[in-house]
């Protein structure tokens, strides 16, 4: 089937997201909550954009959108802008330290909204995509929690977490920047737990925490790892050039 | 010949110590027995909707029905059996008239009712009771159906949901049956959250067979085995009484594995909702259940196609539920006849706020606000001119006095930007700030949203701040057109039905009564006298009586003045509470800005 989206045909399975298709095109649209590895839940609403369908035209969240039918998309239109705008002004006034959030608000030429109060120094935009990527790695160890305008991320009763492995997945996906993994020399600091590095047996490089290590091994029935991804690549390479080449 | 007491034990009622009244009777008739002419049989019944006039105490089949009764008045009640009715306990209709009956009642006789066809009349703990009255007759004629005819029925019968949205039932069925892919699940939504709406909890309480039969003939219609009710916590006896029902329909083979004895089986539980009102959401609903947070998911997949762990789930309102066994008895065209072309059949509103009766009213759809604020109603309390009346919740609208005469259907009131709501419906005087209320409603939604999507969240914080600066005095020129931006970000882009319409309270006030708005930010004045910080209490000499009611209904002794001669009010002693104006029987108190005096 094929849909338009800003003019440009697109073709595309029926059920497939909206943004899947968009980004597969090559045709930008901006998100704040979407990753890749994780399911679509719409939270920020930046990926707005305006759908017709048949005359019709609706708002519609292109990251949980599945294409039905033809259609012709506007990422841009008026609507969307004068939306997107206010989301992303909404946002800047709860994270106006964050750098991305700033970003975008220029891009899009927001507006300022001087009426409107700041939450305080945040950088926190409330997606979730950290709990989300914690949910999948299958700790859980942080979640959000209260509800409403009170809505916050933490660990349960905001006390250092039993469940949590110190692998800061949280802070990576998150889109802007505000989880902070204070990491030294020989620890990580984390949801107010510090964990131990454990380094590269070969290389001394950092290779995670040991309840990450650990973790890691026993889903995957394996050895707890002792090497970095380097030294181990260059550890099979031997291995396979003793059995298979050079012995011979 | 042998009486029937029905002595209501709503949940209202039994605030009321309706128990007590039930064992006072109980000891009257023990004492009695000896020498009783008439035998008598006391039963519990569930809410009759008029819970202001409470305990209220009905005599089977003489249809005497008796008010605000005290265990006192047992021995009245059970001496005057088969006699002449205890006069003090009827009610007194308008013209101060006792009425006997409730058919002779104006609250209740221009109610038809339906979904509270049996509620204070069966023994909601007693199955045989439901039965005697055609209980799980249509039950048993839908295990005679296809699901096919059972699904075109309900849709020749035009009814929409209950909950709020008014989605037809029967086609939310036909496409749940349409799907190929088991288990199905049904779901009845009892998570009922609106302030002052109790309808959903009265049927539950009073009449919880009905619900399970409706529900066992849609998992007929649909294919399901399997169900869940979620209940709120708060509703205590309603848990009490529909786990009672689901046991008793279980050990009699009504319900469980085999259907009446047929081939079809269906187990039935309740999910207890831990007091979060999104969670009436359905697909918030339904992450409760599952044990995930109670936050709603977009719907652009149906919950029908994809709900409960991803199988197709039917979600029907527990009003909803209610209404199928009669449909299905009565056939679906029967039902069509009642209510308007796009709302049939009859509709509970619980009305409440500032009307002289006050209660849970089943009426046809379609009927003019008037007829219910009115006829039902008994008009506004103290016959002061009637402002606007708040249907559909948190997410409803201000309708005001120039639409009394709008008919009340799905349709209509979404039209004038209000909805119908679960049917909550609050009536307000011109003593109401318009201001205040919609901050009222946006505040409760900013406390009782999820917090999953940025207009929501962000939205509806700002859009509180905003409200209560007007309500303060701290309005500035633009609020009104920042707050209708706000709420076109809402409408448009937030990820669920709660979002959506958050804004309606605020957009409907604003369109009907924006001078309101205005007088607050430009003239600090609250016009209606409510917000304390723009008003300041005076009292019109020329209408004191100095009665001197005032001076003794104030909290700060800031009235002053001797019997007989008039009164006055210290400003800086005066907390703005406004007792004194509830009780000034000449309207002498007056409000004016803050600053003018």
């Amino acid at each position: 089937m094929t849909i338009y989206i800003e003019g440009k045909a697109c073709e595309c399975d029926k059920g497939e997201y909206l943004l899947d298709v968009a980004q597969r095109n090559g045709v930008f649209i901006p998100t704040l909550c979407d990753h890749k590895g994780l399911a679509g839940q719409g939270c920020c609403r930046v990926c707005i954009v305006e759908i017709e369908i048949r005359g019709w035209s609706n708002v519609v969240t292109s990251c949980v959108y599945p294409v039905e039918q033809e259609c012709k998309v506007y990422v841009n239109s008026d609507k969307i802008m004068r939306q997107r705008g206010m989301i992303l002004s909404l946002l800047y006034k709860r994270a106006p330290e964050s750098k991305e959030i700033e970003q975008m608000c220029r891009f899009y030429k927001t507006p300022e909204l001087p009426r409107l109060k700041q939450q305080g120094g945040n950088r926190c935009i409330m997606c979730g995509l950290c709990t989300r990527a914690c949910m999948a790695l299958g700790s859980g160890a942080i979640t959000t929690a209260y509800r409403g305008t009170e809505k916050a991320i933490a660990t349960p009763y905001d006390e250092p977490s039993a469940d949590c492995i110190g692998c800061g997945s949280c802070a990576k996906v998150c889109p802007t920047n505000a989880i902070k993994a204070e990491e030294g020399q020989d620890f990580r600091r984390i949801w107010g737990k510090t964990f131990r590095l454990m380094r590269c047996t070969e290389c001394g490089e950092v290779i995670g925490t040991p309840e990450e290590i650990e973790y890691t091994a026993q889903k995957l029935s394996m050895e707890p790892a002792v090497l970095c991804e380097a030294c181990r690549r260059k550890k099979i390479a031997a291995v396979m050039a003793h059995t298979y080449g050079e012995n011979e | 010949m042998s009486r029937i007491i029905l002595v209501c034990c709503g949940t209202g009622c039994l605030a009321n110590d309706s128990m007590k009244v039930v064992e006072a009777l109980r000891e009257q008739i023990a004492l009695d027995r000896r020498d009783a002419q008439v035998q008598a049989v006391i039963k519990e019944t569930g809410c009759n909707g008029f819970c202001e006039n409470g305990p209220i105490v009905k005599i089977m089949p003489d249809d005497i029905s008796y008010y605000k009764v005290k265990p006192a008045d047992a021995t009245a009640i059970i001496g005057s059996l088969g006699g002449e009715p205890v006069e003090r306990l009827l009610y007194r209709g308008a013209d101060g008239k006792r009425v006997k009956s409730q058919h002779e009642n104006p609250f209740y006789s221009p109610q038809i009712k339906i979904a509270l066809r049996n509620i204070g009349v069966i023994d909601p703990g007693d199955l045989q009771d439901y039965i005697s009255r055609g209980g799980y007759e249509a039950l048993k004629k839908a295990l005679s159906m296809t699901p096919e005819e059972i699904i075109s029925e309900v849709e020749a019968s035009g009814l929409r949901g209950r909950g709020g949205a008014g989605f037809s039932t029967g086609r939310k069925w036909r496409t749940a049956a349409g799907y190929d892919n088991f288990p199905k699940y049904i779901v009845c939504n009892g998570d009922e959250g609106d302030p002052g709406a109790f309808m959903d909890r009265s049927i539950l309480d009073g009449d919880p067979h009905s619900v399970l039969e409706g529900m066992a003939i849609g998992a007929l219609a649909v294919g399901a085995k399997e169900g869940f009710l979620y209940i709120r916590d708060e509703y205590g006896l309603a848990l009490r009484n529909v786990q009672k029902a689901i046991l008793d329909a279980e050990k009699a083979g009504i319900l469980g594995d085999s259907v009446m004895g047929g081939p079809h089986s269906l187990r039935l539980s309740i999910v207890r909702g831990g007091g979060a009102f999104v969670c009436g959401e359905s697909t918030a609903l339904m992450a409760s259940i599952e044990g995930r947070v109670g936050e709603p998911r977009a719907k652009y997949i149906r919950s029908v196609q994809r709900g409960l762990w991803d199988q197709p789930t039917v979600l029907n309102n527990v009003e909803t539920l209610a209404n199928i066994p009669v449909i299905i008895q009565d056939g679906g065209s029967q039902f069509a006849r009642i209510g308007t072309e796009k709302s049939k059949g009859t509709k509970v509103f619980a009305l409440v706020g500032k009307v002289k009766r006050t209660g849970l009213v089943e009426v046809p759809m379609g009927v003019s606000l008037r007829h219910l604020i009115y006829d039902i109603g008994g008009g506004i309390i103290n016959d002061r001119p009637f402002k606007a009346v708040q249907t559909g919740g948190p997410s409803g609208g201000c309708i005001p006095a120039h639409m009394l005469d709008l008919p009340v259907d799905f349709d209509t009131l979404t039209e004038y930007g209000a909805m119908m709501g679960s049917g909550g419906m609050i009536v307000m005087d011109d003593r109401s700030c318009m201001v205040e209320v919609a901050r009222y409603y946006v505040n409760f939604l900013c406390e009782e949203s999820c917090g999953k999507c940025t207009p929501c969240r962000e939205g509806l914080r700002h859009m509180r701040d905003i409200m209560t600066d007007i309500c303060e005095g701290r309005g500035r020129d633009g609020d009104i057109e920042l707050l209708e931006a706000l709420c076109e970000t809402l409408t448009d882009s937030a990820l669920c039905a709660l979002g959506k319409s958050a804004p309606n309270p605020v957009l409907t006030t604003i369109r009907y009564f924006r001078e309101e708005y205005e007088a607050h930010i430009k003239r600090s004045i609250c016009p209606a006298g409510v917000c304390k910080s723009l008003t300041s209490f005076y009292i019109d000499k020329d209408k004191c009586m100095g009665c001197s009611l005032c001076k003794r209904q104030c909290p700060v002794g800031a009235v002053s003045g001797e019997l007989k001669a008039t009164h006055a009010i210290d400003g800086d002693a005066c907390i703005s509470c406004g007792g004194c104006r509830e009780v000034c029987r000449f309207e002498a108190v007056k409000t004016t800005g803050r600053c003018l005096v």
